[in-house]
């Protein structure tokens, strides 16, 4: 597949801050793809560099194979849904989605319909006259949107698009994104650091820490054979043994990884550790116990179907060898 | 005896037993008429009676008209003093002013356009804090002081003229000043020389409000702008300008009114002709015609009103 965004060594440095380090990147055309990492990893610069709000300090950023530095944003192929939206106050939902064809002199009858069909495709049609201010976070979010799609982006490139709406809102729009982009074919980038957004959304996931790259691949990779601890650590889903731990549960003196689930709960002695039972949260049908180690804390998530330990008890811990993931990194 | 002293410190069951601005102070939460009628009073009176009151007193004296004759006002209701108004000699000092308001106007947006821009978009701490200084410092010495220094430098004898003759170019400077109507025998006597004294005192009013509404211009905006395929300069007229429009329209309020009633400036650094306030100032003072005074006075409390209409019909406030 042709690649729609290259970064070729890229680095951006804000004085002697390295927010973006020689990171090497390829989104193929097409792809819903995360970037992933907390506040301060260089996600949203990475982005930055692609919508040509900043200027790489070293390297290449290549859009559909072409070196962009001296392209200004206005003559980019992508558009943007901004973090907090930055919808045009002054304009009404129309005029905002009209904005971009208005610039390129799209004409009047052209542009009246290609806004209209924009504002169906985000269910706002009779939104259309109402200044952004009247509108609910959603529906902002829907304009924002609106207003970057109208102009048939190649690349559409969102900013923690769903960082300001409450949980509900938030599942919705997952899902509305994420047929949108399968409808509409163009290559997705998406910046967020809730990895839960990244895994079920997007269909490659970069994941970020301190201006790199450390693990890219798909959302199954990333969650399964994280590749280093801060990772694992990040995504959340795995507990991180240490090399010790490794060893005295009968496998490699290395950093691993190990899903919760894979854990089984035998009654004390016959698994490969024991553990004290220091919480038990119930969350439906899979339930969490938290055990406390000599070397620290364990989760292990419980079918609802199983007994649940009780608080404090000494309980065995028993998974198969292959649950257990070596991490070649820190 | 505890029991007692629980009451006490309890709920305040015992009101006797606080102090009277405790009391005040329940009495205002209980009853927010009277917190707002305590906030208001001093300033509603002021606003009220001596302000409004005199504008009222004012326009009632427009309508009155003096007797030719005897001199003596006469208070009988007439739109004559009105019709002076528009007789050529009064006319011309209306339009005089109204077109040196506007051209001040037209130039302060334009020199503290970017100033403002400099200062709302890119200055940061020092920096800021001297722009701040520098605009603001003009205002705290005296009005009249910096006139006289104007007229000193705009004189034939002063700075401006020795400076324009030591870099050669007071051919060019005569040539401006050959110019009829706005030109004369030097600067300090010119209409050119009673615009830039205006432009310079007035300058600072208009800056202030214009960075302040730059100020509130969010920078995404201008990124989403550009990332929808706006040119810098397409940006500047479909955002930054409609954006700060409410910050433009305050701040050619002040030049405009500051330079329609003004009749300090004209006197000192100009030609004799006269503008609405030195019209004023002779008619209520040596001839003795309040009616017409009052009059004059009105005209530009008309013209503020139709300027801020036209501007709110042209959408200058959508974006407050």
């Amino acid at each position: 597949m042709k690649a729609a965004i290259e970064f070729e060594r890229v680095s951006r440095h804000f004085g002697s801050v390295r927010a973006v380090d020689d990171v090497s990147l390829s989104v193929a055309e097409g792809r819903f793809f995360a970037m992933l990492g907390p506040s301060g990893s260089g996600k949203t610069t990475c982005l930055r560099l692609i919508s040509g709000f900043e200027r790489p300090s070293a390297g290449h950023v290549r859009i559909f194979g072409l070196n962009s530095e001296a392209t200004p944003p206005n003559r980019r192929p992508v558009n943007t849904v901004f973090q907090d939206y930055a919808l045009f106050p002054h304009l009404t939902v129309r005029d905002n989605v009209a904005y971009g064809p208005k610039m390129a002199g799209v004409d009047r009858s052209t542009r009246e319909a290609a806004v209209d069909e924009m504002l169906a495709l985000v269910k706002l049609d009779g939104y259309g006259d109402r200044k952004p201010a009247a509108l609910s976070g959603g529906q902002r979010q829907r304009v924002a949107l609106a207003r970057a799609l109208v102009n048939r982006p190649r690349v559409l490139l969102l900013d923690e698009p769903l960082g300001a709406l409450d949980l509900k809102l938030r599942e919705t729009m997952q899902d509305e994104l994420k047929s949108l982009q399968q409808s509409l074919g163009i290559t997705f980038i998406f910046v967020t650091h809730d990895q839960g957004e990244a895994l079920s959304m997007a269909d490659r996931v970069a994941v970020f820490n301190e201006g790199r790259i450390v693990q890219e691949g798909t959302p199954q990779d990333i969650y399964e054979r994280p590749r280093t601890r801060f990772v694992a650590d990040f995504v959340g889903s795995a507990n991180v043994l240490s090399p010790d731990l490794s060893a005295r549960a009968g496998g490699a003196h290395l950093w691993s990884s190990l899903r919760p689930e894979a854990i089984g709960i035998v009654p004390e002695g016959m698994g490969r550790i024991t553990g004290e039972v220091r919480s038990v949260r119930y969350l439906g049908a899979v339930n969490r116990v938290m055990l406390t180690l000599p070397e620290g804390g364990i989760s292990a998530a419980v079918p609802a179907s199983l007994p649940l330990p009780e608080q404090g008890a000494m309980v065995g811990l028993s998974w198969p060898d292959a649950a257990v993931h070596l991490m070649d990194g820190e | 005896m505890s029991s007692a002293a629980d009451t006490g410190a309890g709920v305040s069951a015992n009101p006797t037993a606080r102090g009277l601005a405790s009391r005040l102070s329940d009495l205002l939460w209980r009853r927010p008429v009277v917190f707002l009628a305590l906030l208001l009073a001093l300033p509603l009176a002021w606003l009220g009676i001596i302000y409004i009151g005199s504008l009222a007193a004012l326009l009632v004296q427009s309508f009155f008209s003096i007797d030719e004759f005897s001199g003596r006002i006469d208070h009988t209701f007439t739109l004559k003093t009105y019709a002076e108004l528009l007789r050529p000699s009064n006319f011309d000092i209306i339009l005089r002013t109204v077109l040196m308001a506007a051209a001040v106007t037209l130039a302060s947006a334009i020199i503290a356009f970017p100033i403002a821009y400099y200062a709302a978009r890119y200055a940061r701490g020092r920096m800021k804090a001297f722009l701040y200084l520098a605009v603001m410092l003009p205002l705290w010495s005296s009005y009249l002081v910096k006139v006289y220094a104007w007229k000193l430098i705009l004189a034939k004898e002063g700075i401006l003229n020795w400076a324009v003759d030591g870099i050669g170019a007071s051919a060019m400077l005569n040539a401006v000043l050959a110019i009829p109507v706005i030109g004369g025998n030097s600067l300090s006597v010119s209409y050119i020389g009673t615009f830039l004294v205006f432009l310079y005192v007035w300058l600072p009013f208009m800056i202030l409000p214009l960075q302040a509404s730059l100020e509130r211009v969010p920078k995404n905006l201008l990124e989403a702008s550009g990332d929808l395929g706006a040119s810098p300069s397409q940006t500047f007229r479909n955002v930054i300008l409609p954006l700060a429009m409410p910050g433009l329209i305050a701040g050619s309020i002040f030049t405009f009114s500051l330079t329609l009633g003004d009749y300090i400036i004209p006197q000192i650094v100009g030609s004799s002709r006269r503008f609405i306030g030195q019209a004023v100032y002779q008619h209520q003072g040596t001839a003795g015609n309040i009616p017409l005074a009052a009059a004059f006075a009105v005209v530009p409390i008309v013209i503020m009103a139709i300027y801020l209409w036209m501007a709110k019909r042209k959408g200058a406030f959508d974006a407050l």
